[in-house]
């Protein structure tokens, strides 16, 4: 029996170090986020006219072979830390955070790999964002922008016009209760465990606070964040939100919205794609700025995902693996490719060259473009970020069920700066 | 005279072999590997430091979130295994009767077992979903009621959700842990307790329980350690929101070290867990034995 | 003469239990008398916001409600007008005001004129009304001559007469409660169903007999319009139906069995076993209906249908075409696989356990249970670290090795528990005979032990089957992974795709219930051998 085992062992290990000796290419480890239901079939599968990006990849750039999979958002981050603990990082991987791989020495600067032309091709405002002490470690591979989405019909019949300022959001919201009982939630809050960073910021920034001041400093304690958190709070104790703001996800709100039982919703420019999939056809909807404080000025909200190399000091030819890297991206961003993954799932593009077939495609793009380019993005380039993400998150459900904003927030600032 | 002739003193040991092998490269490794991050420093990213003694372990007990989870664990262990102990008892005494249909009823009872817990879960969130849950669903279209009900409200009530689908996953194992126990029973006791003119409820207790203890106990020990490890239901029902206050130690410290990417405290608590665990098995296992003995 | 004292109680019990029938016979057609619904129709609502009372937008308002009060007046029952005026100073200091118009029309109907009307719920209470007649007429054939024979000597037709009035006066009883709710389902959803322009069977009919039963036929077109807010509600009086209809049963249950509390017993057994079965079942049919429905139906917040509309039975074939095929085939090799290792490992050391006695038996023991202590989730990184290591990372192989160490406490528990069972005097016999102890397991253990040799298969591979985190780290080659991973593609950062969920749970679950449903005696089997009396 004991034979046995160790034989199949054995047998396992020649197997797996056979297929090792045999690669002279350069296999690429990558490891892509899932953003939608066509993501896998796109890279893999033959969602990308018949065929799939690896495939297509591996055609043009004989010599390179790419080992791909596609990570759900639920999973990525168990898979990525594993990895790395284990010192088996992927050699190219597209996740929000960056700080912490390169505050520890795990990531190549950009410059290493990505082609001059390529780099200066994405929006420079974008690329400030992955900058740490002047050096670059991660490139967008896409975006999306936050805005107020709400049903023009609701809107009206309750005699309220779309509210601009925080006074005005409650007005409308005692109307809509007025009009229509318990039908119809008016404001849709979304502080659950993965979006509560995204609450913060809505309010946040609404009310001129914010994560860090001008010079970088994190202030998530300062009054204005104080006022804005318990503003949100005050919205869901007065029954203008949807009933478990920690337990319903985007997409239940999105549902909600889409079949009228929402009035107001902040989301992401993919909603009409999602209400279109949904077969939602009663709603009828509009965008408009996020609400701020009276005073304050109204600030859009942009997430934005990246792409980013590990270091792998075994590798046999560094500059060959840089090179191959450096070929991944232009293929992937080669508008080509990278127009129809972006509008396969409804996101706003990180480069110039994408932007003309894109607006060709769908004229909304522009206007989207537009918010995009004021928006605010989160202080992902701080070392803390990971802390002060999850931990907004805790303090907006805890002062769901009764915790006083101003003590937990002053915990928070305690603990990231300690 | 139960055992059998071995030739050789060194006999058992090979046999014994294969499983020492396996048990020790798979289990025992990781977790040695576990002990050993627990006293490390572990980065963000999760690269492995140095030795750092408790402090891992001071970080993760100071945390005032420690003291919520830690109840948690007590309430979701205790009400998952009592309850489903209970439930299961009962369900299996019922289907030791002679009725038709049992066959059926039988296998009906184990099906939960048939899916995998991330997919009970999933379809559990989906039922008690408030907007367009099964539950409701089906309650207003047969018209039981007549609005729909929110019924996650609070997170106390999402808590018993949870616990509720603990206990609907645990309950077959149970049932036929006891069913087993059962069968095994002759029914010469039974006649005899009869003839005693004893009750329903003597024969239960001094009868029926006695005999099947053996079979509660084992099942109870791999229960308590199951329920305790249990993952996929809290992490897919309500992920610990709101702020740690659904969480139970195990999926808080998978929070911390996947989502807040605090591996250390993480590990630390997973040992802390272990030690738990151990004691709380071992004591059952003691405790129950001894009243064996006792009843013997 | 005990004989007569016997029939005299016979008749006396005989002649309350027919009293109780003519109690319950009256009752019942009291209650039906009585107005026993109440239906109230929506037959305007106007929200008017920025209105306020007595400006020209009011008056127009109130006037247009009033018209329609008017015109629909003729169609009989009580109109009523109300308006509900929320005032509010705003956060600029202006009032704001909003009134709420709305006319309603209220119809009260009486139970003998719902039996008359046709839909289900008529059917249901004509089921009730025709059980409880023939349920006394039954007893009362079956009392013909046998008043005074106490039931145990009861035989022929008198017998099965009270039997038969037995079980209708059962169904009169359950068809209260089932009335009760098909007319709230009837009244409210499936109208809701109608006029929202969902498909049902024959919408026409039913609007046609809604139309005559409220107005009289009068409304006409305008029925659909006004059935839009239709409520209803079924008065506390129905309800006195329910006990009169329990003593019914009683009175029944008295002449048929004599007894009530058997009858009862045996009720129960069965009611808490149908019970408990459609609990168990309660989540498959979720998985089952929701696979097949469309996107947009799993998230009907109108809870319109309890089935799908349309069952989509392409989401099978779209769920293969996202390589769900190929996750089940990974998880039918890796759950086969780690049965198979876990098995080899295990039979020989639950044999030693057996039938050995050596020193560290007990501490074998205890390490078997500790090992299971760890969660895999915690030991994430640790297994994680030795795959790379043995470069067993990302294959199926490396994870049918973990399951089967994961499994290995189980297993040998099981099976040690079995072969205690078996007496050891055959395999004694064969070792004096000359025959090695390897042998002795093979051909003469082995077989014997073989029910619980099969439920340790099954353990081992349904908990490899539905194994989740690990593999979750351990693979990312997509060809590599099993189903409980694979499926996550379908919650996704943009959209929880529930049907293909669903879908592909119920693909992965048919295996294991069949397999389930095939060993189910050996299950029960196994561990009753011995398996448990660890």
């Amino acid at each position: 029996m004991k034979k046995l085992v160790t034989l199949l062992l054995a047998a396992l290990m020649v197997v797996t170090f056979a297929s090792f000796g045999a690669a002279e290419d350069i296999t690429l480890d990558v490891i892509i986020a899932q953003y939608g239901p066509n993501t896998q079939n796109w890279f893999l599968g033959d969602g990308m006219d018949g065929s799939n990006f690896v495939k297509k990849f591996e055609e043009a750039n004989p010599g390179i072979k790419l080992n791909l999979e596609v990570v759900s958002w639920n999973d990525i981050y168990t898979v990525v830390s594993t990895r790395i603990s284990n010192n088996n990082a992927p050699d190219i991987l597209n996740i929000d955070t960056f700080a912490d791989y390169a505050n520890e020495g795990l990531l190549l600067p950009v410059s290493d790999y990505c082609p001059d032309e390529l780099f200066a091709d994405f929006f420079p405002s974008f690329i400030e964002q992955s900058v740490i002490d002047g050096v670059c470690w991660a490139v967008p591979d896409l975006a999306s922008a936050r805005a107020l989405y709400y049903n023009a019909d609701i809107l009206e019949e309750a005699g309220v016009d779309v509210p601009t300022t925080w006074a005005e959001l409650e007005d409308a919201c005692q109307a809509i209760i007025d009009a229509f009982g318990g039908e119809v939630y008016p404001w849709g809050i979304d502080m659950t465990t993965d979006e509560g960073q995204a609450a913060f910021a809505y309010y946040a920034w609404g009310n001129n606070g914010g994560f860090t001041d001008a010079e970088g400093n994190w202030t998530v304690n300062c009054d204005a964040n104080v006022a804005a958190v318990e503003y949100a709070i005050g919205l869901y104790n007065k029954g203008f939100t949807n009933p478990n703001p920690a337990t319903q996800t985007r997409y239940d709100l999105q549902d909600m919205f889409g079949a009228g039982k929402l009035a107001m919703v902040i989301a992401p420019n993919s909603l009409p794609t999602y209400i279109a999939d949904k077969g939602y056809t009663g709603v009828n909807y509009a965008v408009a700025d996020i609400p701020h404080n009276e005073g304050a000025t109204s600030s859009s909200v942009g997430v934005m995902d990246r792409i980013m190399a590990f270091k792998d000091d075994a590798a046999p030819d560094q500059a060959a693996r840089n090179e191959a890297i450096g070929k991944f991206l232009s293929f992937f961003y080669d508008p080509e490719n990278y127009v129809g993954w972006v509008s396969m799932e409804d996101f706003l593009p990180a480069v110039n060259s994408a932007v003309e077939a894109l607006v060709a495609a769908n004229p909304s793009f522009e206007a989207w473009l537009n918010v995009l380019g004021g928006a605010q993005f989160y202080p992902t380039a701080k070392a803390e970020w990971i802390d002060v993400k999850q931990g907004v998150t805790n303090v907006e459900q805890s002062a769901l069920t009764g915790g006083d904003v101003k003590t937990l927030l002053d915990e928070l600032q305690a603990k990231i700066t300690k | 005279m139960n055992t059998i002739l071995v030739r050789h003193k060194w006999e058992p040991y090979v046999w014994l072999l294969p499983s020492i092998l396996i048990m020790t490269i798979f289990v025992v490794f990781p977790i040695g590997i576990v002990f050993k991050l627990a006293f490390s420093e572990i980065s963000k990213a999760g690269i492995v430091g140095g030795f750092v003694g408790f402090a891992n372990f001071k970080e993760a007990i100071s945390d005032p979130v420690f003291g919520t989870v830690m109840l948690n664990t007590v309430i979701w262990v205790i009400s998952v295994v009592g309850l489903s102990t209970l439930l299961g008892f009962i369900v299996a005494m019922v289907l030791n009767q002679e009725f038709r249909g049992r066959k059926i009823a039988r296998s009906i009872v184990v099906f939960p077992w048939a899916t995998s817990l991330v997919i009970q879960a999933s379809i559990w969130n989906y039922i008690i979903k408030f907007e367009y849950g099964n539950l409701n669903n089906i309650l207003l279209n047969l018209g039981i009621i007549k609005q729909a009900i929110n019924w996650r409200a609070t997170y106390q009530i999402e808590f018993m959700w949870e616990c509720g689908v603990g206990i609907f996953v645990t309950i077959p194992f149970v049932t036929f842990c006891v069913l087993s126990g059962l069968q095994s029973i002759d029914a010469a006791y039974y006649e005899a307790a009869t003839v005693d003119g004893a009750n329903f409820w003597q024969k239960l207790f001094h009868v029926t329980i006695p005999l099947v203890r053996p079979s509660l106990t084992v099942s109870t020990v791999l229960n308590i350690i199951y329920v305790f490890n249990s993952f996929p239901i809290i992490y897919t029902i309500t992920k610990g929101a709101p702020a740690h206050k659904t969480d139970t130690l195990i999926t808080y410290l998978y929070m911390l070290a996947f989502y807040d990417q605090r591996k250390g405290p993480a590990t630390a608590l997973s040992v802390i867990g272990f030690v738990i665990l151990c004691i709380v098995a071992g004591l059952y296992m003691m405790v129950s034995m001894k009243k064996e003995g006792e009843d013997a | 003469m005990t004989s007569g004292k016997r029939n005299f109680e016979a008749a006396s019990r005989n002649r309350l239990a027919l009293l109780a029938l003519a109690i319950a016979a009256v009752l019942t057609v009291v209650v039906l008398s009585l107005p026993v619904m109440t239906f109230t129709t929506a037959v305007y609502t106007k929200r008017s916001a920025n209105t306020f009372v007595g400006d020209e937008k009011y008056v127009e308002a109130r006037a247009e409600a009033e018209a329609t009060a008017q015109q629909y007046a003729a169609l009989g029952g009580e109109m009523e007008i109300t308006e509900d005026v929320t005032e509010r100073v705003n956060s600029k200091g202006e009032t704001t005001s909003l009134i709420v118009f709305s006319v309603r029309q209220t119809v009260k109907r009486t139970g003998w004129d719902f039996l008359r009307a046709g839909f289900v719920p008529s059917r249901v209470l004509l089921v009730l009304v025709l059980a409880v007649a023939a349920a006394i007429a039954l007893a009362l054939l079956g009392l013909r001559g046998g008043m005074d024979t106490p039931h145990r000597e009861l035989t022929g037709a008198p017998r099965t007469l009270r039997m038969a009035g037995c079980y209708l006066g059962l169904v009169a009883l359950l068809a209260v409660p089932v009335f009760a709710m098909t007319a709230t389902q009837t009244f409210s959803r499936q109208v809701q169903l109608l006029v929202s322009g969902q498909t049902i069977l024959n919408p026409d009919l039913l609007l046609a007999r809604l139309d005559a039963f409220l107005y009289n036929g009068a409304a006409g077109e305008a029925a659909a319009q006004l059935l839009g807010g239709l409520s209803e509600e079924i008065s506390k009086q129905f309800f006195l139906l329910l006990p009169a209809l329990a003593a019914l049963l009683g009175a029944l249950v008295v002449l048929a069995k004599g007894g009530i509390t058997q009858a009862l017993s045996r009720g129960a057994l069965y009611a808490f076993v149908i019970v408990l079965c459609v609990f168990i079942l309660y989540p498959f049919y979720v998985m089952f209906i929701t696979g097949f429905r469309s996107n947009a139906e799993t998230t009907d917040m109108y809870f319109l249908h309890m089935l799908p509309t349309k069952w989509i039975w392409s989401n099978l074939r779209d769920i293969l075409g996202r390589g769900v095929l190929r996750y089940l085939l990974n998880s039918i090799m890796l759950a086969t696989g780690a049965t198979a290792i876990a098995m080899l490992c295990g039979i020989p050391a639950a044999y030693a356990m057996a039938r050995m006695s050596f020193k560290g038996k007990n501490a074998f023991l205890g390490f078997v249970i500790m090992s299971q202590m760890f969660s895999p989730v915690v030991l994430l990184v640790g297994i994680s670290q030795l795959m790379n290591t043995l470069h067993l990372n990302d294959t199926i192989v490396g994870l049918m090795l973990i399951n089967a160490a994961f499994n290995q406490a189980f297993a040998i528990w099981l099976l040690r528990g079995t072969f205690i069972s078996i007496s050891p005097e055959m395999e004694q016999a064969a070792q004096i005979d000359g025959c090695s102890t390897v042998s002795a397991l093979v051909r003469i253990l082995l077989p014997m032990a073989a029910p619980g040799i099969v439920t340790t298969l099954i353990f081992v591979f349904i908990n490899a089957w539905n194994e989740y985190t690990i593999s979750t780290v351990l693979i990312s080659t997509p060809q590599n992974k099993p189903i409980t991973v694979g499926i996550t593609q379908f919650s996704s950062f943009n959209m929880i795709e529930w049907q293909y969920l669903f879908a592909a749970a119920l693909l992965a679950t048919i295996p294991v219930v069949i397999l389930f449903m095939c060993i189910e005696k050996h299950l029960a089997a196994g561990l009753t051998s011995g398996g448990v009396k660890g």
